[in-house]
């Protein structure tokens, strides 16, 4: 009996004991670290990336290839960006990034007014030298230091000879892009037209269109009635190719035709793979977004300066559907 | 040694100990928590602050611009300068993971007061169109300071995030943890004062009990009590006061069974001291006159007659001495053989007396008037009840280191019971005994005499007679003796 009490009260002694430790323990620990103070004296470069449609396949790669080189170079490399192609907010990321005084500026080109003055007037006034990816503008509206990404022209000249090969060299191609092409849409536009001017017997349609999803396929409806015969599609605007092609397939057999395309946009990925694309030009993004930083980096640095003013062009492929196969 | 006042005071100090020990790191606990607290909400309390002083910034541009005095001047300038201030603040709160917007934060308030000075200078230019220009520049700015600020305090959230949960999660931990330290601290206490009552009142019981022990008269149980303190040293008093009870109570006893045995010594003497003093009415006379009439009997030619006188004579003066004096073997042996003679005249061929005596051993020592009573026994229940007489065997022989003494007779007997009952002289044996002193008597006289028992033994079958046995030591004890 007595035994069996003292037995008892040990054993719970030491139940509550380790009870009492393990609470104990609970509120002595937190595993939370204060986070690294600021030094002021090792300031690393401040560099903005910044993009119009955050999220999509090829600018997460752009942003990715840019990350990864701020990384190595111990650069601060910050991504702003908003969905959906919201211009008003690109601007305004564009004008914070100006006002806080970063040190150089990576940007999608838009080929707008309001872009332009910023570059042309805020950020030369600040001394903020700004760089253009993807998209271009040309210099003298923007007053970029230089450009980094594809060369339209040439990409504009691949897809037009891709068509060529594989339709032949005659028939009706429609060429769909926006009502005010941008300067990039233009140089592709105006590759395309470089192959097609050695083959006459092609003809080639201008299609311009809002980039709206309902226009776009109010527009294809349009094409189509207006010439049932037409057998090569270009989307130089990669945002209008979905609803273009979800139109042509309503009205045709989409394996016939010759529907062509560029990678710079969320949509063309599943569309390709789904083999409703005959071809498409792929980019390098990650290519963009590395190179973009590190001749913002050299430039800040006074190593390759003058940049070239021309741009520096990453590499372009044209993938098939065989090829990807 | 442990002291019942140690015992509580450090139990007491203990308690006191743990829970100053509790108090003091519950008070450090919360006074670091709420450091914590004071810094985090120091934080927010500054970004905000430069915030609204930029907003503020702007309205008093704004004023200017309408009314260019020198006080509204006066107010941007301070408000500036307040900024600038601020700015140093707002760089100590910069960590890693804030640095970019932080540095945004830093940069905009540079450039919101760039724009500032530019709105002002332009306005003194009186080039109203381009102040207004710079002024829109100057809200948007503003507007731009509001947006990183909300960026900068989501990302101290985001942030601080495991902090404010570890807080939380800290704060039930602690009230967890509170809870199972009350009852961790109860069970103890519990246990402990129960062991240190149990180590006071258990001597007590223990103590309880003995004495009752003691005081129903058990005086051999020895007292313990499992203690260290005080109760130890009052049990060992008890214990020594229980044993010297004892010794008391033992030596008590002895002396009076000593007292006793004085007692039955005296009167056993007086018993024979009274008798022989019966029969000592006027002892010289009887002397006298039996010798008288010995000499008569023997001038008349009645030698018998005379011989008898003399032996009657003798026995008489035998007996008349005083008891309790040591004779020779050889004297009782002589006063038996005169008492059977006086015996053998009385009853001629009916007693048959046999002795067989082993003269070397006739010098031992043994009380007067031992072997006469015995025989007078035998005479008494197998010789006189029946008319063809009865046979008496006497013998004394060596047994080392006794003298053995045998007297047997053939009468009726009697039982083992009787004989017992006679030898521990609870049976009074009928009177007639010519000295007056009966087997008891010599059983006793022979126990004071030698200090031992079992010295004499009966030996009886129904109808075949009796035989006891006398075992007389060769040599006294010392104490005897002395």
């Amino acid at each position: 009996m007595n035994k069996s009490l003292s037995i008892l009260a040990v054993l719970i002694l030491s139940v509550l004991s380790y009870l009492t430790y393990i609470s104990a323990e609970s509120v002595i620990n937190s595993d939370w670290k204060e986070p690294l103070p600021l030094m002021s004296e090792n300031q690393q470069y401040r560099l903005v990336l910044i993009t119009q449609d955050v999220d999509t396949p090829f600018w997460n790669s752009v942003a990715k290839g840019a990350s990864e080189l701020a990384e190595q170079e111990g650069v601060m490399l910050e991504n702003l960006g908003n969905y959906g192609k919201n211009e008003e907010a690109f601007l305004s990321n564009l004008e914070l990034a100006i006002h806080s005084k970063v040190d150089g500026i990576i940007v999608q080109g838009l080929d707008k007014e309001k872009f332009k003055e910023l570059t042309k007037i805020k950020a030369a006034f600040y001394g903020i030298p700004v760089i253009t990816i993807a998209e271009d503008v040309p210099i003298e509206e923007s007053l970029r230091r230089t450009y980094v990404g594809s060369n339209h022209f040439k990409a504009g000249k691949l897809i037009a000879e891709q068509l060529i090969l594989d339709m032949g060299d005659s028939g009706e191609v429609a060429i769909m892009y926006d009502q005010e092409p941008q300067h990039y849409q233009s140089l592709r536009l105006n590759g395309i037209q470089a192959v097609f001017r050695k083959h006459p017997n092609i003809s080639v349609i201008d299609v311009r269109t809002d980039t709206s999803k309902e226009k776009v396929m109010a527009t294809t409806q349009n094409l189509l009635n207006n010439h049932p015969e037409i057998e090569g599609f270009v989307a130089i605007n990669s945002e209008v190719t979905s609803g273009m092609i979800q139109e042509i397939s309503r009205r045709k057999q989409i394996d016939p035709l010759f529907i062509y395309s560029f990678d710079d946009h969320a949509d063309i990925e599943g569309l390709f793979q789904q083999g409703k694309l005959d071809a498409i030009v792929a980019q390098d993004p990650e290519m963009m977004g590395r190179l973009g930083v590190e001749l913002l980096i050299e430039w800040l640095e006074g190593k390759s300066a003058p940049l070239d003013f021309d741009g520096y062009f990453t590499p372009i492929t044209i993938v098939k559907v065989k090829d990807e196969l | 040694m442990n002291t019942i006042q140690k015992k509580i005071f450090s139990l007491t100090s203990v308690i006191v100990l743990i829970m100053m020990g509790i108090w003091i790191a519950l008070s450090m606990y919360i006074s670091q928590t709420h450091d914590q607290y004071n810094a985090i909400l120091q934080r927010y309390l500054v970004l905000n602050e430069v915030n609204e002083e930029s907003q503020d910034l702007i309205m008093d541009l704004n004023n200017y611009l309408y009314d260019p005095t020198a006080s509204n001047l006066r107010a941007i300038d301070e408000r500036e300068l307040k900024i600038q201030n601020m700015e140093n603040e707002i760089w100590d709160l910069g960590h890693s993971e804030n640095e970019f917007e932080l540095l945004n934060y830093i940069h905009l308030m540079d450039s919101l007061m760039e724009t500032v000075e530019r709105t002002i200078s332009l306005s003194n230019q009186e080039e109203s169109e381009a102040a207004i220009h710079e002024f829109n520049d100057a809200t948007r700015i503003a507007t731009y300071i509001s947006d990183t600020k909300t960026a900068l305090v989501e990302t101290e959230l985001e942030t601080y995030d495991v902090v404010y949960r570890g807080i939380i999660a800290r704060s039930t931990a602690l009230n967890r943890f509170g809870i199972w330290l009350i009852l961790l601290l109860t069970a103890t206490l519990v246990i402990f004062s129960y062991l240190l009552s149990r180590s006071i009142t258990r001597p007590i019981i223990q103590l309880t009990e003995a004495a009752n022990t003691l005081s129903q008269g058990d005086f051999n149980k020895v007292v313990t009590v499992h203690s260290n303190d005080e109760f130890n040293f009052l049990a060992r008093t008890f214990n020594r006061m229980r044993l010297n009870i004892n010794n008391l109570i033992q030596e008590i006893q002895e002396q009076a069974e000593l007292e006793k045995e004085l007692k039955d010594n005296k009167i056993l003497l007086q018993e024979s001291q009274f008798r022989s003093l019966q029969s000592q009415i006027n002892p010289h006379f009887l002397f006298n006159t039996l010798n008288t009439i010995s000499k008569k009997a023997y001038l008349e030619g009645s030698e018998q007659t005379s011989d008898m006188l003399v032996n009657v004579a003798d026995l008489l003066r035998y007996n008349l001495k005083s008891l309790d004096r040591s004779v020779t073997l050889l004297e009782e042996v002589t006063i038996l053989e005169r008492y059977i003679a006086i015996q053998k005249a009385r009853y001629t061929e009916r007693l048959i007396f046999l002795e067989d005596i082993d003269s070397t051993l006739l010098h031992v020592q043994l009380p007067a008037l031992t072997l006469q009573p015995i025989i007078e026994n035998a005479i008494i229940y197998s010789v006189e009840p029946r008319e063809e007489g009865g046979k008496i065997l006497f013998s004394v022989k060596d047994a080392e280191p006794y003298v053995r003494i045998d007297i047997e007779d053939d009468g009726p007997g009697m039982s083992e019971e009787k004989a017992d009952k006679l030898l521990k002289g609870l049976l009074v044996p009928k009177e007639g005994h010519s000295t007056g002193i009966g087997f008891i008597n010599v059983v006793k006289r022979m126990q004071l005499f030698y200090e031992t028992d079992n010295l004499i033994h009966i030996e009886s079958t129904l109808g075949k007679g009796t035989k006891i046995t006398l075992y007389i030591p060769k040599q006294r004890s010392l104490k005897a003796n002395a």
